[in-house]
């Protein structure tokens, strides 16, 4: 039986250490994990947890992600709770077990903490390794300070192991912004986390001798669709569980959680769009033009994927100009935030002026000054009522300004 | 989750017109209907198959010839039950008791291995009836000297 | 509990949990080591299968051909799939957490037993490193790989099991090649190095030998590899009646010697004695020759200006049992 961990009502905890206790809290019966910068200090705070006693599950240091994710597959399948947690190259190389992971329906936990994706190598934070998860069909949650993380990574078991659900969830959290700086965090005592989580329920356990079962079949054309249509199905329909999770916590703690985060958003004419820990700078960007007389806002997902799509075009419905800020590299076409964000709010008859922002690539910070500027260009588009910048600009990149359309 | 479950259904045809929405999640697949604790106790005609057991499929038709059985030749050694890919020879308490058709492939590996003179088992024309291979059957064969 | 199989017709009263109609062609070797592997051992037994012939012919929706619990994920990590189930079994009884019908087996002393099926490829070279890193960290499980030298389910493409001069879809032979180039990788003597307690190389012909050999393998603790000979029909393309001859043939000419590797070691793992032991001699150590000649895949060597390959295939063979023989002699 593992120790109890003597928490204070007040920690200080960087991003990875609040990911880590969330797990050790947890009670993960098998964590198979391989190191990755920034990540790595989550394996290293959980193996330390286990070298002092406070944990019960099995820890185990794979060669590789891809054996990481591998083994948190077989583990689920075998029907105990599995976690680990990853960043860039390593997610990359997962990535074709996360498919699996979905596809078999088994509600692993995946606490990524984001960095860009070589090449060039880089260590730093932006939402490549986010933006590549986000067709494999897991759940993807998204945080924007170390509490969050804490409070998310708690809050994706209880989601992913709901029998409606039944899905890996991912949880983020940005390189070294949040995963690296100390900050508050008010915890759960271990026996009120353990509670609030339950107990792992299997399903289709490998374990149980007497009810063989395969898991990890092939299906072809005859089907693979209803297999993936299935599978989409449960995706779309988890917001019920999420939900219900979100206000059990709050109930639990007071604190809340929605599927889109809103700032100031009620009057808002211009509005600013992100994910991760821009989110906390754009508030401030927010409260400073407010103080010159814009009425900024500031919207972000806390549920990447599935998708709000209603909540996000119900949220910006007002709204006049809005920026997407997209830290990834687009590809050859719209930073994938702007176009979901577009598409929800032309399916709901709005018309807002829409512009794409690429920032932040490879963990170049991001000012207040440069996110207040966003503002003053979405100020002139919703007085113009029509686009006056080009569609889509890199923000905080050297040499001759770089923009499309 | 779904109408009916997968595991509910014992037809197997019934299965192909599942829709999207009775599947289980996860695409995961049963070996029997009901739990069978120790299954190295039960013999295979025994056994509660799922319809998504390949045990209750055929795939006879793949072969184009069949082994053919000759209890009385047969000195029950147990080479073709051994060396059979497809667990289509039929033994019980160490006796041979015939050829499992549905699931034979007509690999002709049990025809192979049989030791006995003649053999207890010879391929035959799939359409050809047993009884009349039976009284086709070959005498023994002189070993050259 | 080891099961107690004194001869063919004893090992006859085994109820497979390998089920018919399965996809494998027929008189695919595959079927016939799962089957002598699967009834080696009266005890639960949970698989884990890399992509390729047998999972793709085992687990086609919406039939599964498995009596036992099975799982497949990918090519390249069947190793730690079975390593990963078998540390999920180990938490869940140190919790008491089994299944009740698991639990009753365990205080019956029939613990399960977790065995990953690959073939070459799953194993020599895309799950090799997944394998590796398996048998580094020492889990409970048995790792079978079911070699037939070549991508079978992929339509015939070299491994680097592939031994030299066969012809595959990518190391054809034609008029200025004799097919594969390379020898075979010593995968038995890799895995051993490994420090693996147990590692042995078995054929299905000689049932015997590998049922006796899994039975070693199932007592131990620790990673156990077995390298297991599995004539293709349709890749080295012998016609299917024959597979147990060409099985033989390959033991018979010493190509496909069976042979153990045993690390003991103390109660801390530490190696305190290597020994290996040939398990089968050949009466009459048959030329290579034949095991070629039975393969459709060789039949180019036999053409004069190829035949330099047949005598390069004897002197490895030749110099591969030599060495083992003085390998048993000195108990190393």
């Amino acid at each position: 039986m593992a120790k109890k961990y003597e928490l204070n009502e007040l920690e200080v905890w960087d991003g990875n250490m609040a990911a880590a206790q969330a797990l050790r809290q947890a009670d993960v019966d098998v964590l198979a994990a391989y190191p990755i910068t920034p990540s790595t200090p989550i394996v290293q705070n959980y193996s330390k947890f286990l070298a002092d006693g406070y944990v019960d599950g099995d820890f185990i240091m794979v060669e590789s992600e891809h054996s990481a994710m591998s083994g948190c597959v077989a583990a689920s399948a075998a029907g105990v709770r599995a976690a680990t947690a990853t960043s860039s190259q390593g997610f990359a190389l997962m990535v074709e077990v996360l498919y699996q992971a979905s596809g078999m329906r088994l509600p692993i936990v995946l606490t990524v903490v984001n960095r860009a994706l070589a090449a060039p190598l880089n260590v730093n934070g932006d939402h490549s390794d986010m933006y590549l998860g986000r067709d494999s069909g897991w759940i993807q949650l998204c945080s924007y300070n170390p509490q969050e993380a804490y409070d998310l990574t708690l809050m994706a078991f209880k989601i992913g192991e709901d029998l409606n659900v039944r899905l890996p969830v991912m949880v983020h959290q940005d390189g070294f912004i949040c995963s690296h700086t100390a900050q508050n965090v008010y915890p759960l005592q271990d026996e009120e986390a353990a509670k609030f989580i339950g107990e792992f329920k299997p399903v289709n356990t490998m374990l149980d001798v007497a009810n063989p079962v395969t898991h990890g079949v092939q299906t072809e054309e005859d089907w693979h669709f209803e297999h993936k249509a299935r599978q989409h199905n449960d995706l779309m329909n988890s917001f019920s569980t999420i939900k219900k999770v979100f206000d059990e916590f709050k109930d639990l703690t007071g604190r809340e959680y929605d599927f889109v985060y809103k700032y100031k958003m009620d009057d808002a004419d211009v509005a600013i769009f992100a994910l991760g820990t821009t989110v906390e700078s754009a508030r401030i960007a927010a409260d400073q033009m407010r103080e010159q007389g814009i009425k900024a806002g500031v919207i972000s997902l806390r549920v990447f994927r599935p998708f709000p799509f209603n909540e996000v075009a119900e949220a910006l419905k007002d709204v006049k100009a809005v920026a997407t800020l997209d830290r990834s590299a687009p590809g050859g076409t719209f930073g994938a935030l702007y176009n979901e964000v577009s598409a929800a709010l032309l399916a709901h008859g709005k018309n807002p002026v829409m512009l794409n922002y690429i920032y932040g690539l490879g963990g170049r910070d991001t000012t207040i000054d440069m996110l207040k500027e966003v503002y003053k260009e979405l100020d002139e588009c919703a007085k113009a009522g029509e686009a006056k910048y080009p569609l889509q600009q890199f923000l905080g990149l050297r040499g001759p300004k770089l923009a499309f359309y | 989750m779904g109408k009916k479950s997968l595991k509910d259904i014992k037809d197997v045809n019934e299965i192909k017109e599942l829709g999207w929405d009775e599947l289980i999640p996860g695409a995961a697949l049963f070996s029997f209907t009901e739990p069978v604790e120790d299954v190295v106790e039960v013999p295979m005609d025994e056994r509660p198959y799922a319809p998504t057991n390949s045990h209750e499929w055929q795939v006879g038709d793949w072969r184009v010839e069949k082994p053919v059985y000759n209890r009385d030749l047969c000195i029950d050694c147990q080479f073709c039950w051994v060396f059979c890919p497809d667990m289509s020879i039929l033994s019980r308490d160490k006796k041979m008791i015939g050829v499992i058709y549905e699931h034979c492939k007509g690999c002709g590996i049990c025809v192979e291995v049989c030791p006995t003179n003649p053999k207890s088992l010879l391929m035959f024309p799939e359409h050809l009836d047993n009884n009349e291979a039976l009284k086709m059957w070959p005498k023994k064969e002189e070993k050259e000297k | 509990m080891v099961k107690k199989i004194k001869n063919l017709k004893e090992f006859s009263l085994s109820n497979d949990r390998f089920e018919g109609a399965n996809l494998m062609c027929p008189g695919c070797s595959h079927n016939i080591i799962v089957r002598e592997v699967l009834n080696a051992t009266n005890d639960p037994v949970i698989v884990a299968t890399a992509t390729g012939c047998l999972e793709v012919c085992t687990a086609v929706y919406p039939k599964t051909s498995w009596d036992v619990s099975w799982i497949h994920i990918g090519f390249e990590n069947a190793a730690v799939a079975a390593a990963t189930v078998s540390a999920a079994y180990e938490v869940m009884k140190r919790k008491g957490k089994l299944p009740p019908a698991t639990q009753k087996m365990v205080d019956e002393g029939r613990e399960p037993k977790i065995v990953a099926f690959a073939g070459d490829g799953g194993t020599y070279d895309i799950g090799f490193q997944s394998l590796s890193g398996a048998f580094e960290r020492g889990h409970n499980f048995m790792y079978v790989c079911l070699d037939n030298e070549v991508y079978a389910n992929t339509g015939g493409q070299r491994s680097s099991s592939t031994p030299i001069g066969a012809s595959t879809t990518t190391s054809p032979a034609g008029k200025v090649s004799y097919g594969e180039k390379m020898m075979k990788k010593s995968m038995v003597e890799i895995m051993a190095d490994h420090g693996a307690p147990y590692v042995a190389q078995v054929s299905p012909s000689k049932w015997k030998d590998l049922v006796k050999k899994v039975q070693k393998g199932f007592e131990v603790n620790g990673p156990v590899y077995i390298n297991a000979q599995s004539a293709c029909t349709t890749e080295w393309k012998h016609a299917p009646e024959d597979t147990i001859e060409v099985s033989d043939l390959g033991v018979d000419s010493c190509v496909w010697p069976l042979y153990e590797i045993i690390n003991e070691r103390d109660e801390h793992g530490i190696i305190y004695n290597t020994k290996l032991n040939i398990t089968y001699r050949p009466k009459n150590k048959i030329p290579v020759e034949e095991y070629l000649a039975a393969q459709p895949r060789f039949r180019h060597l036999f053409k004069p200006e190829n035949r330099h390959i047949i005598d390069l295939w004897q002197k490895a063979v030749d110099t591969k049992w030599e060495y083992l023989q003085k390998r048993e002699e000195a108990g190393v």
